[in-house]
């Protein structure tokens, strides 16, 4: 593994989001200016070598009903209603390389989730056993679990090109404005000034998407109804499920107590107190 | 009772279900263990590695739980706490420093035994639903999972530290305890020490 790891999964002293670098990477999603061309799409499964999946039509221009094993990168077609108009909300979705993330908070396998000091949260499939917790740790609902490798798969924000200098394939393949890539700080700049020509245009509630219940995340929004990322098809406030965080915080402390307590008490008592007697006194037999 | 001075403790059925749960309940917690914490992930190598134990710890839990129901049938009647267990109950800490006096004479099981009985149930109940959800999370809604992702290690806390004292009071703090269970006798003062009242009903 190499060094420019931040957290680890299932490492002592990994600490998930513990030290991470403002100016990490991040990828900017403006879907006012997403046309659902879906480019982003094809070049996602190009890139990571993945089979053309058909999906049956089903009434929308959806090429998915969800992200899967093999598809990791998915045009959410949202057809709803805004303050009484219809409204066609394309958004696209995907891991969203969150500060603190959930799926490696959960994960028991060492090594198997990292988050490079890029920021970008990566999945070993050498190390993963396969146990899913993930997808319980993700507010996102993001690793999706393949029944032939036994093991979880998600977007990679393309760490394969990034770390040789290349932007993440769909970035390169979106032929509008709507997908930026660089240093997240500059992109969260950028992003607010672009929300706040959109309230100038009109959209009152235009705003930025980047939930600080994840301490925030690596791939960042532009959101013409920021009041109403639901509508979108993102979580309004995501936060790492208050079981998880019970079960990986004060359960192991309470559990580890019982366990070495349970060792080590029974171990005093055998050496304070001794064993009970072996049988009664002769006399108590009652003759036989 | 046997004329040879050996008191038969448990049937052969009894020690065979007895022995299944301990070996399935021991193979289902030091794989869970190997989950529980980074530093206990070394126990997965030794149950052969991550991916092994991940597949196969559900069925250890499957067998534990099969086995346990066995014997939840044979013993669930004798195990029914009564007025005279809630006394002995109260007074378990005299019992833990060999200070017997006042204690209602247990029968075949005192009331230890017996809410060690009921812990295990009530646990294995616990993590056989918890563990279904865990062993198929792509097909199980969210809202089971959360929840069994928190309760399945509370059982299982639960129940290892059951088992620990269990295992305690079995080998070491009563001596020929072991035997009972193992070869199935114990000797009649064993029993008219630990279990007197169960010894005068057999000895009828
Ligand atoms: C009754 C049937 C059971 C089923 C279906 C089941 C299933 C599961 C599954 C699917 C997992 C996730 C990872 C893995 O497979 O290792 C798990 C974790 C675990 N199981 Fe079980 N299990 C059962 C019984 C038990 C028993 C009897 C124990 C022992 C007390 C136990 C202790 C654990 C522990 C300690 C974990 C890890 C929890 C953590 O990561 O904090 N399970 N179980
Ligand atoms: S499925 Fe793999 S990556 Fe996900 S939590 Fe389990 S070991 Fe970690
Ligand atoms: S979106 Fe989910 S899978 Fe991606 S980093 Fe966040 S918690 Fe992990």
């Amino acid at each position: 593994m190499s060094q420019d790891l931040q957290a680890v999964s299932a490492t002592p002293g990994g600490a998930a989001g513990s030290d991470v670098d403002t100016t990490s990477l991040a990828k900017l999603i403006d879907t006012s200016t997403c046309i659902g061309c879906k480019a982003c799409e094809a070049a996602c499964q190009e890139w990571n070598d993945h089979p053309v999946t058909l999906a049956p039509f089903d009434g929308t221009y959806q090429s998915q009903p969800d992200l899967s094993h093999s598809f990791w990168n998915l045009i959410k077609f949202n057809e709803t209603e805004i303050d009484g108009a219809p409204a066609w909300l394309m958004s696209k979705y995907q891991c969203m390389h969150c500060i603190d993330p959930g799926c490696l908070r959960s994960c028991p396998a060492p090594g198997a989730i990292v988050q490079h000091a890029n920021g970008i949260v990566d999945f070993v499939p050498e190390q993963c056993i396969g146990c899913g917790y993930c997808m319980t740790g993700c507010p996102f609902d993001v690793p999706k679990f393949d029944p032939y490798t036994k093991k979880v798969y998600k977007c990679t924000l393309c760490t394969d090109r990034v770390s040789v200098g290349l932007e993440p394939a769909c970035i390169k393949a979106c032929p509008t404005s709507c997908l930026t890539f660089g240093a997240r700080d500059e992109l969260i700049q950028i992003a607010e000034e672009r929300a706040e020509t959109l309230r100038e245009d009109g959209f009152q509630a235009a705003g930025v998407y980047n939930p600080a219940g994840v301490g925030g995340t690596q791939v960042l929004y532009v959101l013409r109804h920021a009041d109403q990322p639901e509508a979108y098809g993102l979580p309004a406030d995501p936060q790492i499920p208050w079981t998880v965080t019970l079960w990986k915080g004060p359960l192991k402390w309470l559990g580890n107590l019982v366990f070495v307590g349970g060792v080590l008490g029974a171990f005093l008592h055998y050496v304070r107190y001794g064993p009970q007697a072996e049988e009664a006194p002769e006399d108590a037999r009652d003759g036989e | 009772m046997a004329s040879d001075g050996r008191v038969t403790r448990f049937n052969a059925a009894e020690r065979i279900v007895h022995w299944v749960v301990a070996l399935a309940f021991g193979y289902a917690a030091l794989t869970g263990l190997a989950l529980w914490s980074p530093r206990l992930f070394w126990l997965a190598a030794v149950f052969g590695g991550g991916t092994t134990a991940r597949a196969w710890h559900p069925w250890g839990g499957v067998v534990f739980t099969a086995a346990l129901a066995v014997m939840f049938l044979k013993w669930a009647r004798a195990m029914r706490i009564d007025a005279d267990d809630r006394t002995w109950l109260a007074r378990a800490h005299r019992y833990a420093v060999h200070d017997h006096a006042g204690l209602p004479e247990p029968g075949r099981f005192n009331a230890g035994q017996k809410a060690l009985f009921w812990l295990q149930s009530a646990a294995a109940a616990l993590l056989l639903a918890s563990g279904v959800v865990l062993w198929l999370p792509e097909s199980m809604p969210r809202a089971l999972r959360e929840a069994s992702i928190l309760i399945h290690p509370l059982a299982a806390v639960a129940s290892i530290g059951g088992i620990i004292l269990h295992v305690y009071m079995g080998t070491a703090a009563v001596p020929k305890a072991l035997r009972g269970m193992i070869q199935g006798w114990v000797t009649p003062r064993w029993a008219a020490l630990h279990h007197p009242k169960w010894y005068r009903e057999i000895r009828k």
